[in-house]
Formats: structure tokens, C-alpha cells, sequence
């Protein structure tokens, strides 16, 4: 535990000093698999299915806010629809236009979760996101998780049905657009997952704002055992054929990498090195406000070893603690 | 002379304009009727954005049946039930961005309260330091 402690610490201290570059690096990893896994899944236009372009969108990713990352990946993902097919992209586009107009207007922090949740779901453990923002985020962010699996399942629906699109006759538009809104619209599975998804972010949510011990670990607990839950419920309702075993393997998979999240990522405060310049009437400031790093001390236990008989009272040493009970012998 | 209790006071001001007060600045620099006006406008121009293509999504889906009926079916009762559900829709959604927004007033003023107490306390800071 020391060790995982000390590992903690220095990751505090090597954030806070070099905040500057791992926040952009981070961005850019996050785009880079985004536009990387969107090239592989979809990959209808040549022209940006090459590593360069991928390179250069990345790089200008990491000195953007984290929205633009979304919006590339939306771009990337409608240029290949595009190529593919004009009805997928006009009603992809209609979707993720109805996604900002509606919500992320609201809440533009959350859009990284949109992002992230496809990815998730590409490495199975999409249940980290709705126990990771039930700890961390608001009941609002089920609506968040909620658009992440629309966006996931209205890609995985048009990469599963593309021989299928594609063998339909150009003439046959209507038809096309019929099939691709019917594919997302009567998707049982697309629902049974954000109404699990939903439930457990709620649930996390109001169990880790209880004033109990453990509350994240109870909390995390309770995410994943209702997640599996509602999954199978709205299996065997809708007889979605969903695999058991990897709902329960990915569930505790998830739960795991939260656990470990929470520990390095969600418990620590990760306080910047500050940067500011301001002036008053006689100087002009150019202060670096560096954070104080504090190191975790493992807690003391005093035993005190005595040879008294019990019954046999002794005053308590100078700087015993309340909690250290005199062992007798 | 420099005063390190200054310096830092206007450190962390300095750090909150730069960061999270970013926003709470440009809110509290709106009336409240005018912000949540201003954004509940905005939110009734993305309904209806919104509202138009689910429609065109809904009329496109079933396009030969549509026009083959348009002939037959009541066009005012139509354009009537159109009408109802776009009003529906916009109103629900306007009164949603009524109480998000509006929360999300309040906390920019309580936040901008803490910042004003600072300015103050800054203030004087400087008045004690002229006055010796």
C-alpha cells in the first residue's frame, strides 16, 4: 500500500510540474486512437485514411479544447459516410446535429464522454464510463452516457449493415434511409444499454454522496451489480441473445479500472503550477504559483508492550494515540 | 515595497480570472433577465432547428406514402398537429434551459460574490499599506 502511495505522490508531483505537456499529449492520444479506430471501423474515404492526416488533426487536437476532438471525429466519421453512402452520412449528420442542439449545448465539458464511450465499447468496458461518471459527474451525465451509446451503436449499426447498404440500388434512396432509421430507431439493444447505463450512473451517483464509509467503493459496487442486472432484464425481455459472460467479465473488468482510477485519478487533487501576470500602480507581476505537494505519511500505531498484570492500571504515555490499545502480557 | 499577502491574494485572483471565473465574469456581467432571456432564446432557435429535421427526417422515412396521401388527408388538421407538437417541444425545451440556466446564474454570482470580497479585502490591503 506504501508503495501504491508513493507511486501516487509522484505522480502528483510530476503532474503539477509538468502539467503543461502531459495535458496536450493526453489530448492528443485521445484523438489519435478516436480518428485511428474511426479509420479502421469506416474507412470509406481514402483521402483521410492516412496516417498523416490522422498525425496533423491530432496535433491541432492537442492545443484545442477537448470539443474539438468531438467535432473531428463527427467530421472524419460524416467524410466517410459520405463516400459510402449519401443517406448514412444525411442521417448520421441529422443525429449528431440533434446531439448538440439538445444536450451538449449544455454541457460541452461532456462531450469527451461521447468520445470515450465508442472507444469503450470497442475494447469491451464500456461500463467504466457510467461508473467512472456516476463518481465523478452529475444524475445529468446519464444523459451524456446516454449519447455516447447512440453515437457508438449508429456507427456499429452502419458498419454491420454496410454489404447491405451497399448492395441496395442507388435509385432506391428512400428505401436506404427507411433501413438506416429503422436500424437505429427499433435497436432493443441500443435501449436496454442506455437505460443500464442511465440507472447506473444515477445509482452510483446517489450512493457515493451518502455520508457512509466507503461510500465510492459501495457506490462502484452497487454501479456494477445493477448494470449487470438491467443488462440481463432487458436480455431476457428482449431477447437480445447479449453474451452473459461478457457482460459479467466486462462489468468486473470495468469495476477493476475504476478502482484503480479512482485511486490515482478521481481521489487526488491534481492542483496545477499557475502561471499568471497581472500589474498594480507600481509593478507588473509575472508570478509561477507552484503547488505544495504533500507526502502521504503511513499512519502511526504506538503498542505498548508492558509486563504489568491486566487490572493493573499504567498512565498513558506523551504522545500515545487514541486508537493504540497497551498490549498485555 | 512588495507585500507577499498581496502578491498571493492577487495570485489566486488573478488564477480564478484566468481559469473557472473565465465564465462566471462573462455571466455576471449580464442582468438576470437579460442572461437567462439571451439563452432561452438560443435554446428555442436550437429546438427549432432540432424540431425541422426531425420533421424532414419523418417526411423523407415514408416519402411515397406522404405524397401519394398528402391528396386525401386534412391538411389544416395536419399543419394543427404539427404546430401542437412544435409547440410542445419548444416549450418543454425552453423551459428546461429556463432552470438550467438559471442555475447556472446563481452560482456564477455566488462565485463572483467570494471573487468581489477578495477585490475588497485587496482594496484595503493597499488603503493600510498608503496609509502606513
Amino acid at each position: 500500500m506504501t508503495t501504491l502511495l508513493v507511486i501516487k505522490q509522484a505522480l502528483v508531483t510530476v503532474y503539477s510540474k509538468y502539467e503543461v505537456y502531459i495535458t496536450p499529449l493526453l489530448k492528443f492520444l485521445l484523438a489519435l486512437i478516436s480518428l485511428l479506430l474511426i479509420n479502421s471501423g469506416l474507412g470509406y474515404m481514402e483521402s483521410i485514411d492516412r496516417m498523416t492526416v490522422v498525425m496533423i488533426v491530432a496535433l491541432m487536437c492537442s492545443f484545442m479544447p477537448t470539443g474539438f476532438i468531438a467535432l473531428m471525429g463527427a467530421v472524419f466519421v460524416l467524410l466517410h459516410l459520405y463516400s459510402f453512402s449519401l443517406e448514412c452520412a444525411a442521417v448520421t449528420g441529422a443525429g449528431f446535429l440533434l446531439l448538440f442542439l439538445l444536450y451538449l449545448r449544455f454541457a460541452p465539458k461532456d462531450t469527451v464522454v461521447v468520445v470515450l464511450l465508442p472507444i469503450c465499447f470497442l475494447l469491451r468496458i464500456p461500463y467504466v464510463i457510467p461508473i467512472s461518471m456516476g463518481l465523478i459527474g452529475t444524475p445529468a451525465s446519464a444523459v451524456s452516457v446516454a449519447c455516447g451509446v447512440i453515437v457508438y451503436y449508429m456507427l456499429h449499426y452502419v458498419t454491420q449493415n454496410a454489404t447491405v447498404i451497399a448492395a441496395m440500388a442507388d435509385e432506391e434512396t428512400a428505401a436506404k434511409f427507411r433501413f438506416i432509421i429503422d436500424g437505429l430507431i427499433k435497436n432493443r439493444e441500443m435501449v436496454v444499454t442506455i437505460a443500464a447505463f442511465a440507472t447506473t450512473v444515477i445509482i452510483v451517483y446517489l450512493l457515493r454522496r451518502m455520508s457512509i464509509d466507503y461510500a465510492w467503493t459501495i457506490a462502484m459496487t452497487a454501479g456494477a451489480v445493477v448494470n449487470i442486472m438491467v443488462l440481463l432484464v432487458g436480455d431476457l425481455i428482449f431477447d437480445i441473445n447479449e453474451s452473459l459472460l461478457s457482460v459479467i467479465l466486462g462489468t468486473v473488468l470495468s469495476f477493476l479500472l475504476v478502482l484503480v482510477l479512482q485511486f490515482f485519478v478521481f481521489y487526488v487533487d491534481y492542483s496545477r503550477t499557475e502561471k499568471v501576470q497581472f500589474e498594480d500602480d507600481e509593478y507588473y507581476y509575472y508570478v509561477k504559483a507552484v503547488p505544495k505537494v504533500t507526502v502521504a505519511k503511513p499512519e502511526k500505531k504506538v503498542k505498548q508492550i508492558s509486563s504489568t498484570r491486566t487490572g493493573q492500571t499504567k498512565s498513558q504515555p506523551k504522545g500515545q494515540t487514541r486508537n493504540s490499545r497497551p498490549v498485555h502480557r | 515595497m512588495l507585500n507577499e499577502e498581496r502578491v498571493v491574494l492577487m495570485t489566486k485572483m488573478a488564477s480564478y480570472e484566468a481559469n473557472e471565473g473565465k465564465k462566471s465574469l462573462a455571466i455576471g456581467s449580464y442582468f438576470r433577465s437579460d442572461y437567462i432571456g439571451w439563452q432561452v432564446l438560443k435554446s428555442i432557435i436550437s429546438a427549432t432547428i432540432a424540431f425541422v429535421v426531425v420533421f424532414a427526417m419523418y417526411i423523407f422515412y415514408d416519402f411515397e406514402v406522404f405524397m401519394m396521401e398528402i391528396y386525401k388527408m386534412d391538411l389544416l388538421e395536419f399543419a394543427r398537429n404539427v404546430l401542437f407538437f412544435y409547440l410542445g417541444t419548444v416549450g418543454a425545451y425552453a423551459f428546461i434551459s429556463y432552470v438550467v440556466y438559471s442555475v447556472k446564474y446563481s452560482r456564477a454570482r455566488k462565485s463572483l460574490r467570494i471573487y468581489h470580497s477578495n477585490l475588497q479585502h485587496l482594496a484595503s490591503l493597499y488603503k493600510n499599506e498608503k496609509n502606513g
